[in-house]
């Protein structure tokens, strides 16, 4: 009866609904938002609405580009909603997997079974990697599908770069939640740490867009990692993507090594 | 022949806290093994430790001749075990969430869950989370036994169950055995221990405080009894009941109907036949609770005045 992928599927199939609601958020926000560029983004308007608000709070929500349709998607999309649905997603996600687990008693008698620690961490880091990429996927196709209607004027090779930078984002708070979860078995504190990691490197982008002083900020900002090189624009930013899919790989061995040592108490 | 648990001075603490202190129990292959005592005396600690799901601070275990964490995956599917809390929740249905548990547990006969479920009276097409703690309960025993381990480790098997399926559920031990699959079961309920061991160790405070036969532990003695005499002269009761071996925590009282009570510890017959001599309007003798019976027979040894009721058994 030995099957490929126990606990990854799993999960899969316990989740399958939340990953509906999931994808109707991010169909929703991308319906909402990008059909709105003509009306508002496309005929100078919005640059005036821009020009009128504080320089601060412009640069806060990174919408110096926003008059044009890839900065239109990245300010309202990938650098704001998206960001936030996948990333509360994926630490929900990456909370429940091993934290949720065990305050629920599942771990316990799962490990009893014939999974070993490292493939349980393994696989649940899988399995919120593939719920994540599958967002991922469907906000690409929403966004080229709307490209034409919407004269967004996206270049469509850029939207790979874009869409890995956001997976990748949310996975850094997926994994972490995921390694803090493997660490102490409390989920409220993975929660935190997932929460707490996408928030601080939004809020360092965002002093480091105002404060020139503070531009090594982006140093410690996963979202400067994601989006500074405006990969929506510019291109695909490997260095970005390395060192946010970088550390997801360290987190994810962390959460590995970690739990392999730990007593797994419910 | 190689025993199918044995720990050697297996220590576990919780920081500083002593949880368990130099255990040495043996299990036989093919036997069924009891484990009683308290809440709290350390039971489930002892139970995941085998299980790997918690590590010894020190000492030593072996289980099917493996040590727990060196044995893996691949040792836990010999095993079929049902932890002291079982939680189960979520939409799945009891026959998903068992088809998951059977891939990653040793190999399934054809039919052995739908015949399990059966037995226990289980309806395997509800949602989990639907499902009473009795049913759950049951669940957690399908996927214990479904593989048909060479080793059952049950810890608090029965809590839940109705005693209809509690038989049930003995039965099923006592079929175990018979094929040569080894039991180790853990309760605070002494009837349930007698009616299935071979063999008990009784855990307090983390240490074995008796272990032997079932007979050979003077658990299954001690008794409260109660009882009505109606036109009996209390004092000549009282002298007769001094005379008893055993009995004592006597108290009468009553006018017409005499009202006894006591604790006895030791043959019933004497009493039995004491009573006969009246005529008994009303008799209650009441087995203790586990641990009751622990802390008045073994009260006194070093195990108990330490470490009790900090952890759960």
């Amino acid at each position: 009866m030995v099957r490929v992928l126990p606990v990854l599927r799993r999960s899969l199939s316990d989740s399958w609904r939340s990953l509906i609601g999931w994808s109707l958020g991010v169909a929703a926000a991308l319906f909402m938002y990008l059909p709105l560029f003509p009306s508002i983004g496309g005929n100078g308007e919005m640059q005036q609405i821009i020009d009128s608000m504080p320089e601060e709070l412009v640069k806060t929500l990174g919408y110096e580009q926003i008059a044009s349709g890839p900065g239109y998607a990245q300010g309202t999309f990938y650098g704001l909603i998206g960001f936030l649905l996948l990333v509360i997603a994926a630490t929900s996600w990456g909370s429940s997997a091993i934290a949720g687990a065990e305050e629920s008693g599942k771990l316990e008698l799962t490990l009893a079974h014939g999974v070993g620690r490292s493939q349980y961490a393994l696989e649940s880091a899988l399995s919120v990697l593939v719920r994540l990429a599958w967002l991922g996927l469907l906000s690409a196709g929403i966004v080229l599908l709307l490209n034409e209607p919407s004269s967004l004027g996206i270049d469509p090779s850029n939207v790979f770069g874009v869409s890995a930078a956001l997976v990748g984002l949310a996975f850094v708070s997926g994994t972490i939640a995921l390694m803090v979860g493997a660490a102490t078995g409390r989920r409220i504190l993975a929660t935190a740490a997932g929460a707490g990691v996408a928030v601080i490197g939004y809020v360092f982008n965002a002093i480091a867009n105002q404060v020139e002083d503070a531009e090594w900020l982006r140093v410690l900002s996963p979202y400067s990692w994601a989006y500074r090189e405006l990969p929506l624009q510019g291109g695909t930013d490997w260095t970005g993507l390395g060192l946010l899919w970088g550390l997801c790989v360290v987190f994810v061995v962390a959460a590995t090594l970690i739990l392999r040592r730990r007593d797994i108490t419910g | 022949m190689t025993p199918a648990i044995e720990t050697i001075g297996l220590k576990k603490r919780y920081g500083s806290h002593p949880a368990i202190h130099d255990l040495d129990i043996a299990v036989e292959p093919g036997t069924v093994f009891g484990l009683i005592g308290p809440n709290g005396a350390g039971k489930t600690t002892t139970l995941r430790m085998l299980l790997d799901i918690i590590r010894p601070s020190s000492g030593q275990a072996r289980v099917l001749g493996l040590d727990p964490r060196g044995g893996g995956p691949a040792l836990r599917r010999r095993i079929g075990y049902v932890p002291g809390e079982l939680r189960l929740e979520g939409r799945i249905r009891g026959r998903g969430l068992l088809r998951h548990y059977a891939e990653i547990s040793g190999t399934i006969a054809p039919k052995a869950v739908e015949d399990l479920a059966d037995r226990l009276g289980l309806d395997l097409n509800r949602q989990v989370r639907m499902l009473s703690k009795g049913n759950k309960q049951k669940l957690g025993l399908i996927q214990a036994f479904m593989h048909r381990p060479e080793l059952l480790i049950l810890d608090e098997p029965t809590s839940g169950l109705d005693p209809l399926v509690q038989r049930e559920f003995l039965e099923m031990v006592r079929e175990a055995r018979m094929r040569g699959q080894t039991v180790l079961l853990s309760s605070h309920v002494l009837s349930e221990i007698q009616q299935t061991a071979d063999h008990v160790a009784v855990l307090s405070g983390g240490r074995i405080v008796a272990e032997g036969a079932v007979a050979s532990l003077r658990l299954g003695q001690i008794r409260h009894v109660r009882m009505s005499l109606d036109r009996a002269d209390p004092d000549a009761i009282r002298v007769e009941l001094a005379a008893i071996p055993g009995l004592r925590d006597v108290s009468i009282t009553g006018e017409g109907e005499t009202r006894v009570t006591a604790t006895l510890d030791g043959d019933i017959d004497p009493l039995a036949k004491l009573f006969a001599r009246y005529r008994v309007t009303d008799l209650v003798v009441e087995e203790p609770d586990l641990e009751e019976s622990v802390l008045q027979l073994y009260g006194n040894s070093p195990g108990n005045a330490r470490g009790k009721g900090v952890n759960r058994g």
